[in-house]
């Protein structure tokens, strides 16, 4: 089966400081693949390569059979329309109602009317929930009502790869479950490609296919969450079961 | 020592080229007419309208201190106070009006757009534009471009008729001048105005352009969006006095020092 993603021997480095170093990974049409490692590790930069939001320094991203990596920053528009991307924080736009924060990406990249946009906006916001909030701002919900907004605006052009950076991170547990369940969904129903980036243990034994655990710059390991739990791997063993002392002695690096 | 020399030297071409292609991806942004019109008039009056009390207040005071200082020394040595307020005025309209003017905005409305570009940018809201289809310079910084450029050269007007108002009282409350003597305009000609124009609409360009690169370039958390609100400060304040002196100097330069 050919990788719908690919990551080819990607090197990152940040003022002088190797961040990725080598590291390879590939993703299959409708699979819900985690990316878990310690903070810092490279996970949230690994994700934001595939979609132009950094660089790499070496190294081949492949998406759908075509190299994305040295695409331009005008090439990238038609791509961040297939691949949407659900940040850690909820990035909407704080002078923006939530329906007008949905509606951007429907006007932008979908070329709808503003009152078009708009009326899909709504309908974007009753799906996660917050029909009701549609005319709200930002600054007068909770975090994890941002955080729904904010999937519902990714989920708006219909995207066929989601890129979730720690989705669950804040939210309470409920509300976690509910997001777990979303992600599960979008790849069942829709047959959508998830890159999940998460510490969460309920999230990745709950709904990954498959884990790819970064560290020390490489995937040291990609298996099933079953396989990642039998994993005689102490490394593995200590981060899944999360010990304090162990082989991981830096935690990242 | 060297190498640490040359690291900051390139560092520092590096910002400037940062810093023009800011300049020139803002100017494509105003040529096809990027930013919503809504965004606009919510710029200009975050920019014209809250700074008005601010720069009257202090190009007010301003005025009054340096008339008083221009009658302060003239009573000294020939107590003529005739040319006093033509030669203000025309002070004022080639160089004061416009450069404080520009000054106080570069520190209140610098810092504005940088804490607002830069919180956005360590909230990854700046990824979020990108992969909404949206050009940032076009949404951030166009509308605060054209906002600032018709609002500098307005609030400059302002700043200039008070700065010479507050002067002309100061001089007939405390040293008798006439006001009829006072206020006149015989000294300012053509070019002291285009010279006005011409100042305002470049500190009305450089402010945002400064005060937006800063914001973008804002890393980590609030502790960068500090030092991005610092450095779009001082940065502008900068380009304000640089200017300044350049077109001073092309103005003289080209007037044969006759300005």
């Amino acid at each position: 089966m050919t990788a719908y993603v690919e990551f080819k021997n990607v090197e990152k480095a940040f003022a002088g400081k190797p961040v990725l170093k080598g590291m390879s990974l590939a993703v299959n049409k409708g699979e819900v693949m985690f990316i878990i490692g310690t903070s810092g590790v490279g996970k949230s930069v690994t994700i934001k390569h595939l979609i132009g939001l950094l660089r790499i320094d070496a190294g081949e991203i492949w998406f759908d059979g075509k190299r994305v990596d040295q695409l331009v920053e005008r090439q990238f528009a038609p791509l961040r329309k297939r691949i949407g991307m659900v940040f850690q924080s909820s990035t909407l736009f704080d002078s923006m109602t939530l329906a007008e924060n949905v509606a951007l990406p429907l006007r932008k990249h979908g070329k709808l009317g503003h009152a078009e946009a708009l009326e899909q906006a709504r309908v974007r916001l009753a799906q996660v929930y917050m029909a009701e909030h549609a005319d709200r701002y930002p600054a007068e919900l909770s975090d994890g009502m941002r955080k729904r907004a904010a999937i519902a605006r990714t989920l708006a052009l219909e995207p066929e790869v989601v890129l979730f950076d720690e989705p669950t991170t804040g939210l309470d547990p409920v509300s976690a479950r509910r997001i777990d369940r979303l992600i599960r969904e979008l790849a069942d129903t829709l047959g959508v490609t998830a890159i999940v980036v998460s510490h969460d243990p309920s999230s990745i034994f709950g709904i990954a296919d498959r884990v790819a655990f970064l560290y020390r710059g490489v995937v040291h390991v990609t298996a099933t969450p079953a396989d990642l739990r039998a994993s005689p791997d102490p490394l593995v063993q200590q981060f899944i079961t999360g010990t304090s002392s162990g082989p991981m002695e830096t935690p990242g690096f | 020592m060297i190498a640490r020399l040359g690291t900051s030297v390139v560092g520092a071409l590096r910002s400037a080229r940062d810093l023009w292609l800011v300049l020139l991806s803002t100017l494509a942004g105003v040529i096809r007419r990027g930013g919503a019109q809504g965004e606009l008039v919510r710029q200009m009056h975050a920019i014209g309208n809250k700074s008005v009390l601010f720069v009257v207040v202090t190009l007010g005071f301003i005025g009054m201190v340096m008339a008083y200082e221009a009658c302060n020394q003239l009573s000294r040595i020939t107590g003529d106070y005739s040319a006093v307020g033509s030669q203000f005025i025309r002070l004022i309209v080639s160089d004061f009006g416009p450069t404080l003017t520009g000054l106080m905005l570069a520190t209140r409305v610098g810092a504005g757009i940088a804490a607002e570009i830069g919180s956005m940018k360590v909230t990854e809201q700046i990824d979020a534009l990108r992969m909404s289809g949206v050009l940032p310079i076009d949404y951030l910084i166009v509308p605060r471009f054209i906002a600032s450029l018709i609002m500098t050269l307005l609030l400059s007007v302002i700043g200039a008729l008070v700065m010479f108002g507050a002067g002309g009282l100061t001089a007939e409350h405390s040293f008798g001048v006439n006001p009829s003597i006072f206020y006149d305009f015989t000294y300012v000609r053509p070019r002291h105005m285009i010279l006005f124009m011409i100042k305002a609409l470049s500190y009305g360009a450089a402010i945002p352009v400064v005060a937006g690169f800063c914001g973008l370039r804002a890393r980590g958390s609030s502790e960068g969006v500090g030092w991005a609100t610092t450095a779009a400060v001082i940065g502008s304040s900068f380009a304000v006095i640089v200017l300044d002196f350049v077109i001073s100097a092309a103005a003289l330069f080209l007037t044969g020092g006759d300005l």
